[in-house]
């Protein structure tokens, strides 16, 4: 990889048509795990050739095999349920409260879905993203990266009073299985040679941003919600004990603000102001923050914080179909590159391109387009910061 | 073995429904499934109400703001509601008709009382009703998007509670006072 501005992805890319055809068939039991996985490595061979040809330098496999970026654990855990919002809302005592979040966020309760503990929560041993690699690895020789789902959202998701208490009476006690799952697997990931784990905690700017309804979603997450504060707490004491002491591997942690959408008026919107006191005590290397959406905020929030951490910096939008000026993203970079250093940056889009399997937010040829973009900008970055690098007599 | 009467989309039996849609033909098919169409309300306590329809009864109240026990949802309510499942009938029946597998489908609906004071006796004039009603569908099935607008479009069109709506039709309110 470029010891400068190398350009990564979030993890997701567009499902073709025969592959979500194929996922719901699996999942309704029509089709064999094979003949799934038939259609799937192609999807993920043609995610990773796009990504290749645009350039990047650190690959996913697209999150071709699933449902989307945190659902499809249901499948890699016992004791877990994958259930619509639809279903849901037959133990929701307000329902009105969810018909509202459904409401603002424009979806069907059909298309959210939640891994939901029923049981006590055990990973299973083919891992949660092993088989993922092991792919990808045969087909790449780039670095590879493997998005999960953080152990704030999983624990949010997963436990869900009315199903989940006669497993674990508490959101507590199911978190303690859910940190050690994510635990064992990240450590699985690291001895097969993978580059970066990135975990995704999207919730959390619902955490700090959403309404003050007491049963709220954002990308399924379900369940009460408590001071934003302790909230917060919560999340940072459930990724200490999550990967507190791991080493040998690059750890990032990603944060949006929704991407179940293309309409940014019903996404959430502030500045990372009031999230960073945490987030920058999360033990991780890097963030991976959106910031070509304007509902991301202004850029001076990051002052007092600069080069503590990496960033991943997003410079592209992924629900829009303009592709962006590269020299757009390198005035945006340079923004940051006030605050930190020229090898504390990763160049990335702000989330994936298709987060959920069945509402991709990006064609291919968009993605792809936009990923060339980043590209463009990141070699006219390291051109223009070539000095700062060591060893540098320029 | 498979035949065509045994055939299932969307958990009905096409064939059958054919058979159905064939018999309107028949003027006494055809005056059956016209009418009259009944529903008998019968007050309870407060604002509760059980409505009588056939072999079911719908019990209905109001928002406990009004000084009852919200054990039932309003009237109004069940309009909306009514509203979502006649168009939801009309997109299955027309999609199973054309062999169109519905993996989902969801309706959101949604009106704003043009006047409520009317109904508060506060105001006089104006519309106490929907000033207009928003339905949304969500549809997920194997079909292209030219075909599920169509069948989208017919649901509407053919929808008995949607054109009621739409259609400004004439309630005739009569009251007999029994001693």
């Amino acid at each position: 990889m470029p010891t400068l501005f190398p350009v990564s992805t979030v993890g997701s890319w567009s499902r073709p048509p025969e592959l979500v055809r194929a996922l719901r068939r699996r999942q309704a039991g029509e089709i064999s795990q094979q003949e799934f996985d038939t259609v799937a490595d192609q999807a993920v061979l043609d995610a990773l050739r796009l990504q290749e040809e645009a350039g990047v330098d650190e690959v996913t496999d697209g999150e071709q095999r699933r449902d989307n970026f945190y659902s499809f654990v249901v499948e890699k855990i016992e004791g877990m349920r994958l259930m619509t919002v639809s279903e849901l809302l037959d133990y929701v005592p307000d329902r009105a409260s969810f018909e509202e979040t459904l409401r603002a966020l424009d979806v069907p309760a059909f298309a959210i879905k939640s891994p939901v503990a029923i049981g006590k929560l055990r990973r299973k041993p083919t891992g949660l993203a092993l088989n993922e690699v092991a792919f990808l690895q045969k087909h790449t020789s780039k670095p590879i990266k493997v998005p999960l789902p953080g152990p704030y959202l999983l624990t949010r998701s997963a436990w869900f009073e009315q199903l989940s208490k006669d497993a674990y009476p508490t959101q507590e006690s199911c978190a303690e299985d859910v940190v050690r799952i994510l635990h064992d697997e990240i450590l699985a990931l690291r001895d097969m040679g993978v580059a970066t784990v990135q975990l995704d905690e999207p919730t959390l700017t619902q955490v700090v941003y959403g309404d003050e309804s007491e049963e709220t979603f954002m990308c399924a997450a379900l369940g009460s919600r408590r001071d934003p504060s302790d909230e917060m707490d919560f999340a940072l004491r459930l990724m200490e004990e999550t990967v507190g002491d791991i080493e040998g591997i690059r750890l990032s942690m990603h944060v949006c603000r929704g991407n179940w959408s293309k309409k940014e008026e019903v996404l959430l919107e502030g500045n990372y102001g009031p999230l960073l006191p945490w987030l920058m005590r999360m033990p991780v290397d890097q963030l991976v923050l959106e910031m070509a959406t304007p509902r991301a905020g202004e850029v001076d929030v990051f002052k007092e914080y600069g080069n503590d951490k990496d960033l991943g910096l997003g410079v592209v939008n992924p629900r829009t179909d303009e592709v962006e000026d590269p020299a757009t993203i390198v005035a945006r970079t340079k923004e940051f590159l006030r605050f930190y250093d020229a090898s504390k940056i990763t160049l990335n889009p702000d989330c994936g391109f298709g987060t959920f399997a069945e509402r991709s937010v990006a064609t291919p040829e968009v993605a792809g387009a936009k990923l060339k973009a980043i590209v463009t900008a990141a070699q006219q970055l390291r051109t223009d910061f070539a000095h700062t690098q060591k060893g540098s007599t320029q | 073995m498979t035949t065509e009467e045994n055939v299932v989309i969307n958990g009905l039996h096409p064939a059958k429904l054919e058979a159905v849609i064939e018999g309107l033909k028949e003027k006494d098919n055809l005056e059956a499934f016209s009418g009259p169409w009944r529903s008998r309300v019968v007050w309870q306590d407060g604002f509760k109400a059980k409505a009588h329809t056939r072999t079911h009864t719908v019990e209905l109240d109001e928002p406990d703001a009004l000084d009852t026990q919200d054990t039932g949802a309003s009237a109004h309510e069940h309009l909306l509601s009514a509203l979502g499942s006649c168009i939801m009938v009309g997109f299955v029946l027309n999609a199973t008709r054309r062999g169109v597998q519905i993996n989902n489908l969801e309706i959101a609906v949604e009106g704003h009382f043009q006047n409520i004071l009317k109904w508060a006796g506060l105001d006089d004039d104006g519309n106490p009703g929907y000033g207009g009603i928003d339905v949304k569908i969500y549809a997920q099935g194997d079909a292209d998007e030219a075909t599920l607008q169509e069948i989208f479009d017919l649901a509407v069109a053919g929808s008995p509670v949607a054109q009621t709506v739409t259609r400004a039709t004439p309630v005739h309110a009569e009251l007999e006072i029994v001693l």
